[in-house]
């Protein structure tokens, strides 16, 4: 069965492989140094556990297992607070109507405005998955077993979920939007630029950034071409996001343009559609796969499995998924249609 | 001979003949009556002190005094910028600098800034092609720098000019093609045409405002910032011997770069010297090269004139000038003028005053005699 569960340090090497089968991300929040994760992973620790102090943003890292093998599949992330007490960049994508009633004439400018807006919103980050994987269930289980945990822990979040998605990078390693800004200011590649990232923090390179708007007329067709634009192998992803009810709305990643996707948290499809039932047993597997979470903090588990649910709020579960939740018979659990 | 005098009424029609056949490129007088006129009318007021000082528009006629023609003109505006707003680009450098990433990044910045408000302007120099080399374009524009002299207190402390920059024959200008027509659908020749036209403020609206990174516009509408037009190498040459300098301003259309300079720094003021008019009989040849006169002026605010006479008129207190010199100077015997050398090389005869001469030779023989 595959299980979402928290981030443990046993599985340290697995993540750094996985890690390392991913296309360079400057944006990414998985560290590929093992020292930089390990501390992650403790650090994810204790938020799952509530003992992160309060002048630090609580990180959780959860992975994906195969409880069949042990092995590790995959890694999903949230920053309670995106930026983690420091500010979050963004563009935020803006118009200005250039008009002269003089001459009669009026001209719509596009502008990037650097943004700390979404700063200390709840964001989705730290998604990895190993390839093979891509298209299958355990990719959405994955995914959505982060919104049940936020539907679970629902007072640790903000109001609205943020995701970047990653932009576009040609086969090559280049991405176009840096090489038309950023570039001119660090005097770097981006793959390099990438290196730096993951031993420092990305909060650390946005600084360098020129702080003024710019103007969109002025970056190369290709990066204007680049704008929102998501590199083909989010489409999954985004998809899944865009089902869940996220939206791309103004914002921009600063390095490689990719569209940030946002969504009222209670609106969240699977926060909308889950429900606390309690653990009923089975012997058997029927019903429909749904996802099925349970335990809270450090105890979280998310599965997928067959269930039926009753007219009176219970689920009836196979006892051999009990085990993978670490829950048995009148135990609360939460669940959500595939 | 040639007189630099107060534009007049009558100066119309041959401002507007000389205007057309500047031709394209030269924006600052465009072939249009109705705005020669309003010019004019503008600088009658302002010689007639009708009009507040910060509003004064002093232009300046070039006549050839035998053909009774205007040939050269040149201006001064008291003060830019006040009723409308006035623009430049101000050419600065964005460091971008880490120790932890090796980073250290100097990226040249185009910011807008409208920092030559309040200040006084040279401008409007047009001269026929006719009258081209044996100092009458030094004339032209230098007599400006003797009436900003005499009378410091109408205009401010520096004075800047706008230098036109790089446009190709077509009348394309890189700059613009890279940054302005981005903003402002129109070819660069229009927009400087509708500059000329007053409307210069209306586009410079619909400019962007926030800084523009020289990175991102393409190498030829780099090159071109803070560089003039070919045709405007030798005027900036001129103001530079002056002691103008860039000011690290330049036009937001062609990249043109302003120079400017405190007005008691422009050599033209610091080697002007007061003498009195003598009006002689004695014939006099007037016609020296360029290199052999000097200007003279009759420090007249309202009917301010300026012509060349030879340096050998000068005195030491006084300088000769035959009647009719002293008729278009509209001058007596007695009355005060002052003179400044016309060429950058011209002889240094200025500096002698008298009483200093003989100071100069009392050290002179003192230290001899040791």
């Amino acid at each position: 069965m595959w299980l979402v569960r928290p981030a443990q340090p046993d599985d340290l090497e697995q993540i750094l492989e996985i890690a390392g089968t991913q296309s360079a991300r400057l944006s990414s929040t998985l560290p590929k140094h093992s020292e930089a994760l390990a501390s992650k992973i403790e650090h994810s620790l204790a938020s799952f556990a509530g003992t992160v102090p309060a002048s630090e943003a609580p990180r959780f890292l959860f992975v994906l297992e195969d409880t069949n093998t042990g092995q590790v599949a995959g890694t999903a992330g949230i920053d309670a607070r995106a930026g983690n007490g420091q500010p979050f960049y963004n563009y935020r994508r803006d118009a200005l109507v250039h008009a002269s009633h003089e001459l009669g004439v009026s001209r719509r400018v596009e502008v990037l405005y650097p943004s700390h807006s979404l700063t200390d919103q709840t964001l989705l980050c730290s998604f990895s998955i190993r390839p093979e994987l891509r298209e299958t269930e355990a990719f959405e289980l994955l995914s959505r077993a982060r919104m049940l945990f936020i539907a679970e822990h629902r007072q640790w979040f903000s109001s609205r979920l943020v995701v970047e998605i990653q932009g576009v990078q040609d086969e090559d390693g280049s991405v176009p939007f840096w090489d038309s800004l950023a570039r001119h200011f660090f005097n770097m590649d981006f793959e390099t630029a990438d290196q730096y990232s993951s031993m420092l923090s990305k909060t650390f390179i946005a600084e360098l950034m020129p702080p003024n708007p710019v103007y969109v007329t002025l970056l190369t067709e290709r990066a204007q071409a680049a704008l929102g634009q998501c590199h083909p192998l989010t489409k999954p992803n985004l998809e899944l996001l865009l089902r869940e009810g996220f939206h791309a709305g103004c914002y921009l990643d600063i390095f490689d343009a990719g569209p940030v996707l946002e969504a009222r948290t209670d609106t969240v499809h699977t926060l909308v559609t889950s429900h606390r039932k309690s653990l009923h047993g089975r012997q058997d597997e029927a019903g429909d796969l749904c996802l099925i979470s349970a335990g809270e903090g450090q105890a979280f588990r998310c599965t997928l499995a067959r269930a039926e649910e009753t007219l009176d709020d219970e689920l009836k579960l196979s006892v051999s998924a009990w085990k993978v939740l670490g829950k048995s018979a009148g135990d609360a659990v939460r669940m959500a249609p595939l | 001979m040639l007189v630099i005098r107060p534009l007049q009424e009558n100066d119309l029609d041959d401002l507007y003949a000389m205007a057309q056949n500047a031709g394209k490129g030269l924006t600052t007088l465009p072939a249009d009556r109705e705005l020669l006129q309003k010019k004019i009318a503008h600088a009658r007021e302002t010689f007639n002190q009708r009009c507040a000082p910060e509003a004064g528009l002093y232009l300046f006629a070039l006549e050839d005094t035998e053909l009774r023609k205007t040939v050269g003109i040149s201006g001064i505006q008291a003060r830019v910028g006040l009723d409308e707003v006035f623009y430049n680009y101000r050419l600065s450098i964005t460091v971008n600098a880490s120790k932890e990433l090796g980073v250290h990044v100097r990226t040249p910045t185009l910011h807008l800034s409208n920092d030559m408000t309040d200040t006084s302007e040279i401008c409007s120099l047009l001269l026929s092609d006719d009258y081209k080399g044996g100092g009458s374009g030094l004339l032209l524009s230098r007599c400006r720098f003797m009436y900003l002299d005499e009378f410091r207190k109408h205009f401010s402390e520096k004075v800047f000019a706008e230098m036109r920059g790089v446009s190709d024959r077509d009348g394309r200008s890189p700059l613009w093609d890279a940054l302005g027509s981005k903003f402002f659908d129109m070819e660069f020749s229009e927009a400087d045409m509708l500059s000329g036209l007053g409307n210069k403020a209306f586009i410079a609206e619909l400019m962007p405002k926030y800084p523009i990174y020289l990175p991102m516009l393409p190498d030829p509408a780099r090159a071109v910032i803070g560089r003039v037009h070919e045709n405007t190498a030798p005027a900036l040459k001129m103001l530079q011997a002056e002691g103008f300098n860039f000011n690290g301003l330049v036009d937001i259309f062609d990249g043109g770069p302003v120079v400017e300079a405190f007005v008691h720094n422009i050599r033209t003021v610091r080697e002007s010297v007061n003498r009195y008019a003598m009006v002689t009989q004695t014939p006099i040849d007037l016609d020296v090269p360029a290199g052999e006169r000097v200007m003279v002026s009759n420090r007249s605010f309202r009917d301010f004139r300026v012509t060349t006479i030879p340096t050998s008129c000068i005195g030491p207190d006084t300088v000769k000038m035959p009647p009719e010199v002293a008729e278009a100077l509209n001058l007596e015997s007695g009355d005060p003028v002052r003179l400044a050398p016309l060429k950058d090389n011209g002889p240094q005869f200025l500096h002698s005053h008298r009483s200093h001469d003989k100071a100069d030779d009392r050290v002179r023989e003192s230290r001899s005699r040791f």
